[in-house]
């Protein structure tokens, strides 16, 4: 379940932004969002970005690894 | 708007007006006829023959067009088994009240694309049919190439220890597609791959006769070729997912719609199989051609299991490409 | 390479066996792509549990939207339901005969077409966890708004975490949904814990797997419960509180019947009283549509990790992805179509 794309935000306007996967844009609702900047990362599921990304996956899994 | 009517296709006056206004002009060689078949000279060798019907939706596209892509699929076809594309002719169901002017830049676009493949359209056929009895247009090439001697591609000639190659990188007609009917509101810089590719099939043979099978990775894409080879060879394949070339807008319009890009179709790209030691050298060669700059080994044919294909995983372990499966359907939730 | 750290504590593990379920689809999809189960011992068992919501989302529900589809709605779905056989006919099989079925993205594009469609009449298809709820949500709150009155959904949503509880035998800990923890936090997983269920949130990259593994296989020998976030770059601790309460806002929890599984009480979501207008079954009056499932399938034994996809009699023979007996080989992502796809016959 729950295709995911981490994608950049291009332009953010009234609940919706325009983000961009590797070249492929797409308009998106951020109402789930409580600020989206051009610049950031967002998961993108089902034209809805769910979450900030905060991190690249390769640093944090280095930092969980090193944790245990 | 001028439009095309049931009278163009009747035989009459109408139908000589049409031919001669726009498939003449634009198709016009020594060969094209008027009578009821083309007169040629015979090749001195073996001949390869095919057909194909093309109908896509929509009929431009960015990277090309229908009629583009009815020359550029022939021709392909004729450059797998290693025939030079000679003759081609061309067969056209157009529906009634289709704009002439739209007519008349596909058959234009053939016409360029024929000149750039090399070859002369001989003979046509035009019909037109009802209202709503045809989707607009489908258009029918058949082609005829002659063999380049000591050229022998099949698919049932791949051995094991056989290289894997791709002439570009893969998907990007299915993506193109994908996007110009804007059913999912992605937007992203793809043009389709729609290309003919006997010169660089050619530039291949010329520099090496050792290669057992071309195939152009149309419907279906690279996945498809993939599975259909091992069938026909007996072999098994393995590639390596971090080797297939893939443009990263076409990854990103993958991503999103949970799409496999081995499975998107292309239309400029083939697959190779040749014997590991020519591969270096048949990739270098492709990658001054104008259309497969971005060829590449993607992986290598093996013992089996027969039929089997299998991709070398990002973290180095073994999985199964899943096999063809139908309509590619998006996968979100 | 990046994930060597990983690999390597995976490949080691010395502790007694265990048995790990991932119970989003994407994961199962990934795990088989990328490989991974090739890369355990012996000792460490991976299941794949019910969290693809095609497969758990019963065939009355297809035989509801074959059903509008024929009452002449347009039926606007995730392309994952097309191929999903009803008692009588998938929706492609519909579609064949004419009926109108439009493959979006979004439920948010299934409301943009219905408001530039007036004269249709459009039903989204809403299935999905907590993830894809938001959206379906989104897509009626505004249809409520703008007085859209062509636009209605059929709902099949589902939750997860009374699912955890009913599965909670069949594992030692589960591979938490990385994009289900994105809205739901990990509020859920701490009570879990106090029921001493444990589990990791995971990512979807191999790294991301391999490394949630890890740290499971490690928490699993220390002996105590627990829940761990592998992903917190993308779940937070409080998860996403604006796309609970978009949920909350416009829909209610009802017990629902988990395909292969059976009734599970409160898993289930449906539209509340404020949104009762935009429910296709009241809009279309449906009747009760349920499904008789076939009584030789083992797919509920799967889902909960009983048994594997090959020991069920139907698997591979009259059971295959072309076509499907099961819940786990109707969609792309099940545990019985993963194995077929992926494995070696």
């Amino acid at each position: 379940m729950c295709v995911g794309l981490p994608a950049k935000v291009v332009r953010a306007k009234d609940g919706t932004a325009i983000v961009d996967a590797t070249g492929a844009k797409r308009e998106i609702s951020t109402e789930l969002l409580a600020d989206v900047n051009p610049g950031d990362y967002v998961m993108v599921h089902a034209g809805m970005a769910i979450a900030k990304i905060t991190a690249d996956d390769a640093e944090e899994t280095r930092r969980i690894m090193e944790d245990i | 708007m001028e439009t095309v009517t049931l009278a163009h296709g009747a035989g009459g006056a109408q139908t000589s007006d049409l031919i001669a206004s726009i498939f003449r002009s634009q198709f016009d060689n020594a060969y094209f006829t008027a009578d009821d078949a083309a007169v040629l000279p015979a090749p001195s060798g073996r001949i390869a023959m095919t057909t194909d019907g093309f109908i896509v939706q929509p009929r431009f596209f960015p990277g090309g067009d229908v009629g583009r892509l009815s020359i550029c699929g022939t021709v392909n076809d004729l450059a797998c088994m290693g025939a030079k594309p000679q003759y081609l002719t061309c067969s056209f169901v157009i529906e009634e009240g289709f704009p002439l002017e739209e007519l008349r830049r596909i058959v234009s676009s053939m016409g360029e694309t024929a000149r750039e493949a090399g070859v002369v359209i001989v003979a046509g056929d035009t019909k037109v049919a009802g209202k709503g009895q045809v989707d607009g247009l489908f258009i029918t090439t058949t082609g005829v190439g002659e063999l380049l001697p000591g050229v022998n591609l099949s698919g049932k000639n791949v051995k094991p220890g056989d290289a894997v190659i791709v002439t570009g990188d893969i998907g990007r007609h299915g993506c193109a597609i994908l996007l110009a009917r804007d059913e999912f509101g992605i937007e992203a810089d793809v043009k389709s791959d729609d290309a003919p590719l006997w010169g660089a099939v050619q530039s291949v043979l010329d520099c090496t006769k050792e290669v057992r099978a071309f195939r152009d990775a149309t419907r279906g894409g690279v996945g498809t070729v993939l599975y259909e080879i091992a069938k026909e060879s007996g072999v098994g394949i393995r590639i390596d997912r971090e080797k297939i070339p893939v443009d990263p807008a076409v990854g990103g319009v993958c991503g999103m719609l949970g799409l496999e890009p081995l499975y998107l179709a292309c239309e400029g790209t083939m697959v190779c199989f040749a014997p590991m030691s020519q591969a270096d050298g048949i990739v270098r060669i492709l990658k001054n051609g104008k259309y497969t700059a971005n060829a590449a080994v993607i992986g290598e044919v093996t013992e089996g299991p027969s039929g089997r294909v299998a991709v070398r995983t990002q973290i180095g372990a073994e999985t199964l490409l899943p096999p063809p499966g139908g309509e590619l359907l998006p996968r979100i939730c | 390479m990046e994930n060597q750290k990983a690999l390597e504590r995976i490949k080691n593990y010395s502790g007694r066996p265990v048995r790990i379920m991932e119970v989003c689809g994407t994961h199962t999809h990934a795990i088989f792509q990328y490989g991974i189960r090739q890369i355990l011992p012996d000792t460490v068992h991976l299941i794949s549990g019910p969290g693809c919501p095609v497969c758990v989302t019963e065939t009355g529900y297809i035989d509801e939207a074959v059903c509008l589809a024929k009452k002449g709605a347009v039926i606007t779905t995730f392309g994952d339901l097309v191929r999903v056989p009803g008692t009588e006919e998938s929706l492609a099989g519909a579609r064949a005969e004419g009926a109108k079925v439009r493959i979006v993205y979004s439920p948010l594009d299934a409301l943009a077409y219905a408001k530039s469609h007036p004269e249709e009449r459009v039903v989204f298809l809403a299935v999905g966890f907590e993830t894809t709820a938001p959206a379906s949500c989104l897509a009626v709150k505004k249809a409520k708004q703008e007085g859209v009155g062509n636009f209605w959904l059929l709902v099949a949503n589902k939750t997860m975490d009374q699912a955890y509880r009913t599965l909670a035998g069949s594992a030692d800990a589960f591979l938490y949904p990385g994009h289900v923890s994105a809205i739901t936090g990990m509020g859920i997983y701490r009570e879990l814990v106090r029921e001493g269920i444990s589990g990791a949130v995971c990512g979807f990259t191999s790294g991301e797997i391999l490394t949630a593994l890890a740290v499971i296989l490690k928490r699993l020998q220390e002996g105590k419960p627990f829940a761990e976030n592998c992903y917190p770059r993308v779940v937070t601790e409080e998860g996403s509180p604006a796309g609970r309460a978009l949920i909350r806002e416009t829909m209610e929890p009802c017990d629902a019947v988990w395909r292969g599984i059976g009734t599970i009480p409160c898993s289930g979501l449906r539209l509340n009283s404020g949104y009762r207008a935009f429910d296709a079954r009241e809009a279309f009056d449906l009747p009760e549509m349920h499904s008789r499932p076939n009584p030789a399938c083992r797919c509920g034994d799967v889902l909960m990790g009983r048994i594997t996809p090959e020991q069920c009699p139907l698997f591979g023979k009259v059971c295959t992805p072309a076509d499907p007996v099961g819940a786990c080989m109707v969609s792309s992502e099940g545990t019985c179509s993963a194995y077929y796809k992926y494995s070696i016959r």
